[in-house]
């Protein structure tokens, strides 16, 4: 019996030191996976919503509540244990075999179908998040937008691509941040589909030397900083009000210069 | 009547379910024309106007533009006809996301394929022409209401179109703000634009337009040229809205 004593060095040192990166950057590369793929299918769902076809609405309508309402867990498990084997014979075949460019730093291999099966699951069931944030961020441009957008001609997609999309997107930017930090925190579940990523590694940290205490708690410590930064990141680079970093209007120049100051100061 | 209108209403009815907003409009707008169109609010004047581009759909009737009917028009044919046919809102309807520049020559450059420099180059062209050449960069926010109009007109001229229509064009302003934007107006004509001018500034019904509707309950109760309309309207009804909008403290309650 070790007691409460703490060896941290039983985990940060030598082969869980290894683990642990190795994990981090798993955790990494499927979030940025899953991200990008969740950014492009809630831009097609909401262009769908959009769009003039009931067809496409209907079909964007019912992906939503499918993914909305079941568990990420158990869609992740579909994905990999029932989906991933009625792909085609030689795409699954391609995908074992191996590929050096499909390699990341640190021996991830991206082509692989747990990576596949966990980037898949995360950014399918975050896009339709995503699109409801959208969808919170589109209702609160005002409809004069649009009608001024259909009088010029544009076609919907251009009304959503110039017009519509660029304010709600700063409308919604603080959810949609929300939205994708959530990802990066349920890839945990992909150690449930074999995903060698954060917290699978910690638990084998756990069953090589027993130091679950020292291991939970670094891997926890490593997902709060990941969240802290990918935030701050994700907030400092997102779309801001066209007129923020501008002078005021002139009329109300000298009440705003306080304000716009006081702004400044608080960073985000 | 040897010319073809620029607009033409055969018998235009539109209805919101039981709500019946315009009944058999028949009306023609000579190319050139500046059209003022008066009346009490609700009486669907604004509603006539926003048949001409679609922003309605008509329940009954067709429009023509320029002798061809409309109402067949869908997709890319229907955005070309919105290219031809200039709006300019109440409340602006500004792209907040865009400068005055880029508002001016979106567009142009998504609808017509201009390339980025000479849709840019007629931007400011148009900004100029506004009187705005320095806004340009200026995004609507930074912009008073008189401005935001007058980036609002250019921006309805951009694709060159041979119709502007108006939608209370003065209404949302500042008093002091009216006057800016008639000026704009009144220099259109002189290029031959088309225009319907839904207005409560009846002194640019007066001074600017050649012929006068004025509509109540969704028909055309009186129409006239700006003189006849105003020294001696003949409808009871037109009466007692002039009344009402030229000196209202002095209008008998009804």
């Amino acid at each position: 019996m070790r007691g409460i004593t703490f060896d941290w060095a039983g985990v940060v040192t030598g082969q869980p030191a290894q683990w642990l990166l190795s994990g981090f950057l798993t955790t990494v590369y499927v979030t940025v996976a899953g991200c990008v793929l969740a950014s492009a299918v809630a831009l097609v769902v909401v262009a769908l919503r959009l769009a003039p076809g009931r067809v496409g609405r209907y079909a964007a309508g019912t992906f939503v509540e499918i993914f909305l309402n079941t568990p990420i867990l158990v869609q992740m498990l579909f994905w990999y244990f029932a989906a991933y084997g009625l792909l085609p014979r030689t795409w699954r075949l391609f995908i074992n075999a191996d590929h050096p460019w499909a390699v990341l730093p640190v021996n991830v291999i991206v082509l692989a179908p747990e990576f596949l099966c966990a980037a898949w699951g995360l950014g399918l069931f975050t896009a339709v998040f995503l699109a409801q944030e959208l969808r919170t961020g589109l209702n609160a441009v005002p409809k004069g937008q649009t009608e001024a957008a259909m009088a010029q001609g544009l076609s919907s997609w251009q009304t959503l691509r110039f017009v519509l999309l660029p304010q709600a997107l700063v409308n919604a930017w603080q959810p949609l941040v929300g939205q994708y930090l959530n990802l990066m925190k349920l890839s945990s579940l992909a150690t449930g589909i074999g995903l060698a990523e954060l917290t699978s590694q910690v638990r084998k940290i756990e069953s090589y030397n027993a130091h679950s205490l020292e291991a939970f708690a670094v891997g926890t410590a490593i997902y709060l900083a990941l969240g802290v930064a990918m935030g701050r990141l994700l907030l400092l680079v997102g779309p801001k009000r066209p007129d923020r970093k501008r002078s005021a209007p002139p009329e109300r120049a000298g009440a705003l210069v306080v304000a716009s100051s006081a702004r400044g100061s608080d960073g985000i | 009547m040897g010319t073809t209108p620029a607009i033409e209403f055969r018998k235009i009815c539109k209805s919101y379910g039981q709500l019946r907003v315009l009944r058999d409009i028949d009306l023609k707008v000579a190319p050139g024309q500046v059209m003022a169109v008066c009346g009490p609010s609700g009486s669907g004047k604004s509603t006539l106007l926003r048949l001409v581009n679609r922003l309605e759909s008509i329940s009954t009737g067709e429009i023509l533009i320029d002798g061809v009917p409309t109402a067949g028009f869908r997709g890319r044919k229907l955005q070309q006809l919105r290219t031809e046919i200039g709006f300019v809102f109440q409340q602006f309807n500004l792209y907040a996301n865009l400068n005055a520049a880029d508002n001016v020559s979106l567009a142009l450059r998504n609808v017509r394929g201009v390339s980025r420099e000479k849709s840019r180059a007629r931007a400011l062209e148009l900004l100029e022409r506004v009187g705005l050449a320095d806004k340009a960069t200026c995004f609507p926010s930074q912009l008073s209401g008189g401005q935001q109009q007058r980036v609002a007109i250019a921006r309805a001229l951009a694709t060159d179109p041979k119709v502007v229509l108006f939608d209370e064009p003065t209404s949302a302003l500042d008093p002091e703000m009216i006057g800016e934007v008639l000026r704009v107006m009144q220099e259109l004509p002189k290029s031959g634009i088309t225009m319907m001018v839904v207005t409560h500034e009846m002194s640019f019904a007066r001074d600017i337009a050649d012929w006068v509707i004025f509509i109540d309950g969704g028909a055309i109760v009186e129409q006239a040229a700006p003189a006849d309309f105003f020294g001696a309207p003949v409808h009871e009804r037109t009466r007692h809205f002039l009344q009402q909008i030229l000196s209202p403290l002095a209008a008998a309650p009804k």
